[in-house]
């Protein structure tokens, strides 16, 4: 791969000039280019630039979560002393302030920088230039979605400077808790935003995918990327305006004492809540019917990624690609007919549990067929071992042990034990950290150049993944056996418990290598930022990959192509026998001597 | 630096109940499934990755997979897996289906309250009296009908509470408040509290001692701190410690009706053994 790179520096300038010389730049003003823009390009990069801000701050949350489990009491290193007395006493954490920490954590992680990431900036980057076309189907649209973000993001952190603080329910919020309090109303209008950007997106997605595919592209030439991605939408569009819906009514019950979640005659001292006739798991189950397939809204766009970049750095087409087709799909389905697993402990009727046992563990099937075809895809491969490879890797090996996990909780007698301990944190973790996080650094290293138009580092890509891969277990697996000894998430001090007690020394381990873990991302930052300006400039296909996006220049400009794009094959003929080289991309024509040539110089040329 | 062990199952709490050992059982078969699937796939996966590394000169193998071996690792998970959900399905209704609770040697009404545990006890004529959410206020948690009389000897009691080893116990849980969940570690049991339900919870204990009962559902800033303790006593002891109780209850009403007006008509607390929650280690 590197002599690859080495060997078409020349690119780039040539690229910057498609961009320059692009009838749409001449009429954009600096806000419509850069921040008011329509361009999906942007747009991806503005979803990338407010999540990687967001990652931080809610890795920052997480730190200081891990430092009170580790040493309770003690007080914060560095800005303990700054923070008001309202979530502080003498640098420590109150107890207050441990439970809005937790609830933030959770809903930047997954509201504002995992969903926005894959969802967002990745959809909006790779559908329209894996598709082979100019934009999305409804660019204004795409823009709204964005700018919710932050308004949003903005909306819920406010809730830190509101009598009460901010949310502290946990990202779940279950009412009659969440009934109360000016921060709880704070973060429902923000859910409801968010929801609203995550529908937008959606229907553009699915809009885009239906009916803006290069000529000649048939559903089954989509790369696995853009598959995830679509059926991601449908889910998008599907499950979140039930959650919307959800937030509407818990807000009816905050603002208009109305009281749809809340029973007859709480003792509820504080706000002005009106109880009576109303049910809590209610607000359970709306929340979950979206919220499972938010974890594969989460989850499946990471799927397609990592079989796109196992692929092309295998050399080799994807072992059984319409089996994986199929398994996304089925993925989906289940997807909204397995919430109830998250309400094993609830009180729902226990009849329900049967049935969402039996669905939630059939789960595991798509799931195992996903995993068998990437080891089928690796298998007599000729493996490169890319920064973008290695995450791909890792995520795959981190995955199955978010997936094993997964089949203790749908065994509903053993999740009645282990949820609500660190058990189903660890779960939670391995999926979304090991699984998503994972997928989408790959996303990040592999589309980096066709991104920025420049080359990431790859010795600071790679320390990048040996530190998270090796800090990240050494974090959260032994979270697993905190749970299988009872401990529960999200109480401010475990010690207050005797069984607790002698778990102590490993939570301090658990918070040693969360810092690590957390200082470990800093290499990341700055191989994105430092390479933006001093990295090498990308030619077009650095990685000798066969999807339409390679075929764009180096760093494409307002619409995208600078030529006509038409699709002759599937998107994994690596290896072919058709080919001299080792990959045979999807707009070059059959072989006749003047498309070899024609390979030639679009494959070499910048 | 501390005990560490890879076998997960060492850290389990001690297992008091016969549910308990059930649950432990399936777990380990779970267990042991699941370290076999992670060796399988890891081993493959780290075997493949080594051996089909870029070598100068090498190729990869123009493949695009085979339908009989999709169909077989299709059908092999999916009997797998629906086999483990429906072995597991008995646990779970003997736990949850409200038909398969077993008559009750001893009952009682459980209800949280931000942020501690209480129990009634139903005293010296053996029966629960009526309760009603309109009745429920701070002084009478469990919403007691003033006008039913057997509810006058039951007995209310926050943070410990004793309880009968080798007797089928059943919880009727409630909360006053925000949900919370009823957690027994050793008896590996949880369950929602949720006010505006009842919820049956029952365990056959099987060794004496204080195990601690957990608050697991965040209900607040003082969420961790809703500890509580049960006493499980053989059966003799038990019903001395009860016996005890419904004598002090039996003053206690005695001294009430001796006063012209009774200021409270339902039984506080007839004792505030420390809840644990207060002290710090």
């Amino acid at each position: 791969m590197e002599a690859a790179v080495a060997t078409h520096e020349h690119g780039a300038d040539h690229a910057h000039a498609d961009a320059h010389t692009h009838e749409h730049v001449h009429h954009t003003s600096f806000i419509r280019h850069y921040i008011f823009s329509t361009d999906h390009k942007t747009i991806a990069k503005q979803f990338f630039g407010s999540a990687l801000f967001f990652l931080l701050v809610g890795g920052a949350f997480a730190l200081l979560i891990r430092w009170q489990l580790a040493y309770p009491g003690e007080p914060i290193p560095v800005i303990g002393k700054w923070l008001p007395d309202s979530l502080v006493s003498n640098g420590a954490i109150q107890p207050g302030f441990y439970t809005q920490l937790v609830t933030m954590h959770a809903t930047i992680m997954i509201f504002f920088v995992i969903i926005p990431i894959a969802a967002g900036s990745f959809a909006n980057f790779c559908i329209p230039l894996m598709i082979g076309t100019d934009d999305m189907a409804m660019p204004y649209v795409n823009m709204i979605s964005f700018w919710l973000v932050p308004v949003a993001a903005l909306t819920v952190l406010a809730g830190f400077f509101v009598d009460g603080g901010t949310a502290g329910g946990g990202w779940t919020n279950y009412p009659p808790l969440s009934a109360t309090g000016t921060g709880h109303t704070l973060w429902v209008v923000a859910i409801f935003m968010v929801g609203f950007s995550s529908i937008l997106g959606g229907m553009n997605y699915v809009a885009t995918v239906l009916n803006k595919r290069a000529k000649g592209m048939r559903m089954f030439d989509l790369p696995l990327t853009v598959w995830a991605l679509f059926i991601t939408a449908v889910l998008q569009v599907l499950g979140t305006p039930v959650l919307a819906a959800d937030a509407s009514l818990l807000f009816l019950d905050q603002v208009f004492h109305s009281s749809i979640f809340l029973p007859e005659n709480l003792l509820i001292s504080t706000g002005n809540l009106h109880s009576g006739g109303g049910q809590p798991i209610l607000w359970q189950h709306l929340f979950w019917f979206y919220s499972h397939p938010a974890v594969y809204i989460m989850i499946v766009p990471i799927m397609g990624v990592v079989s796109d970049v196992l692929a092309t750095f295998s050399r080799k087409p994807i072992y059984g690609y319409k089996a994986m087709v199929f398994a996304l799909m089925a993925i989906a389905f289940l997807g909204f007919i397995v919430w109830g697993h998250h309400m094993f402990i609830s009180g729902m009727s226990p009849l329900l549990g049967t049935t969402f046992m039996l669905s939630t563990i059939v789960i595991a099937v798509p799931s195992s067929i996903k995993v068998f075809n990437w080891l089928g895809t690796v298998w007599r491969g000729n493996i490169y071992f890319t920064t973008p490879m290695l995450n791909a890797l890792g995520f795959i090996g981190t995955f199955t042990i978010g997936g094993i996990s997964g089949i203790f909780m749908a065994v509903g007698p053993i999740d009645v034990y282990i949820t609500d301990t660190y058990f189903i944190v660890a779960h939670i973790h391995y999926v979304l950290f090991g699984g998503s996080l994972f997928g989408i650094f790959a996303g990040i290293y592999y589309w980096y150049p066709k991104m920025f138009g420049k080359m990431y580092n790859e010795t600071l890509g790679k320390w990048h993944f040996v530190l998270t891969f090796i800090t990240f277990n050494l974090c959260f697996f032994p979270m697993h056996m905190l749970g299988v000894g009872g401990h529960m998430r999200r109480i401010h001090d475990p010690y207050i418990y005797d069984f607790l007690k002698p778990f102590q020394p490993m939570n301090e381990f658990i918070t040693i290598f969360a810092i690590l873990l957390g200082f470990s991302q800093l290499l990341l930052i700055a191989n994105i930022l430092w390479c933006l300006k001093y990295g090498k400039v990308a030619p077009r296909n650095p990685w000798k990959a066969n999807t339409l996006e390679w075929a764009a220049p180096a760093h494409p400009g307002h619409g995208n192509f600078d030529r006509d794009i038409i699709v002759y094959r599937g998107p994994y003929e690596y290896s072919s026998p058709e080919s001299k080289k080792d990959y045979l991309p999807q707009w070059i024509k059959p072989a006749t001597k003047t498309s070899e040539k024609e390979h030639e110089a679009i494959a070499h040329e910048g | 630096m501390f005990d560490f062990s890879w076998n997960m199952l060492s850290y389990f709490p001690s297992s008091v109940s016969t549910y308990s050992d059930a649950h432990d059982s399936l777990f380990t078969i779970v267990y042991y499934l699941g370290v076999g699937i992670f060796l399988l796939v890891n081993s493959i996966l780290l075997y493949f990755v080594w051996h089909y590394r870029h070598k100068p000169g090498a190729t990869s193998y123009h493949y695009h997979g085979n339908n009989i071996v999709e169909f077989t690792w299709t059908l092999l998970p999916t009997i797998l897996f629906a086999g483990l959900g429906l072995y597991s399905d008995e646990m779970w209704k003997v736990m949850k289906y409200p038909s398969r609770v077993p008559t009750p040697d001893v009952e009682i009404d459980v209800v949280g309250q931000t942020y501690a545990w209480s129990a009634r006890y139903p005293g010296s004529d053996g029966i629960l009296g009526n309760r009603g959410a309109k009745y429920r206020s701070n002084t009478n948690l469990f919403g007691i009908d003033p006008s039913d009389p057997h509810g006058k000897d039951d007995i209310v009691l926050t943070g410990e509470f004793n309880l009968p080893i080798n007797k089928n116990v059943v919880v009727h849980l409630s909360s006053v408040d925000v949900l919370h969940s009823y957690f027994l570690p050793n008896f590996r049991i949880k369950q929602d509290a949720v006010p505006g339900a009842w919820i049956d919870v029952w365990f056959n204990g099987t060794k004496a001692g204080k195990y601690e009962l957990a608050c697991a559902e965040l209900c607040g800033g003082g969420h961790y701190g809703m500890r509580g303790v049960v006493n499980m006593q053989s059966e003799s002891d038990f019903n001395k410690w009860i016996d005890a109780k419904n004598a002090v209850r039996k003053q206690v009403l005695a001294a009430e009706a001796a006063q012209p007006k009774a200021p409270e008509p339902a039984p506080a607390a007839t004792t505030a053994e420390d809840a644990g929650h207060t002290e710090h280690h």
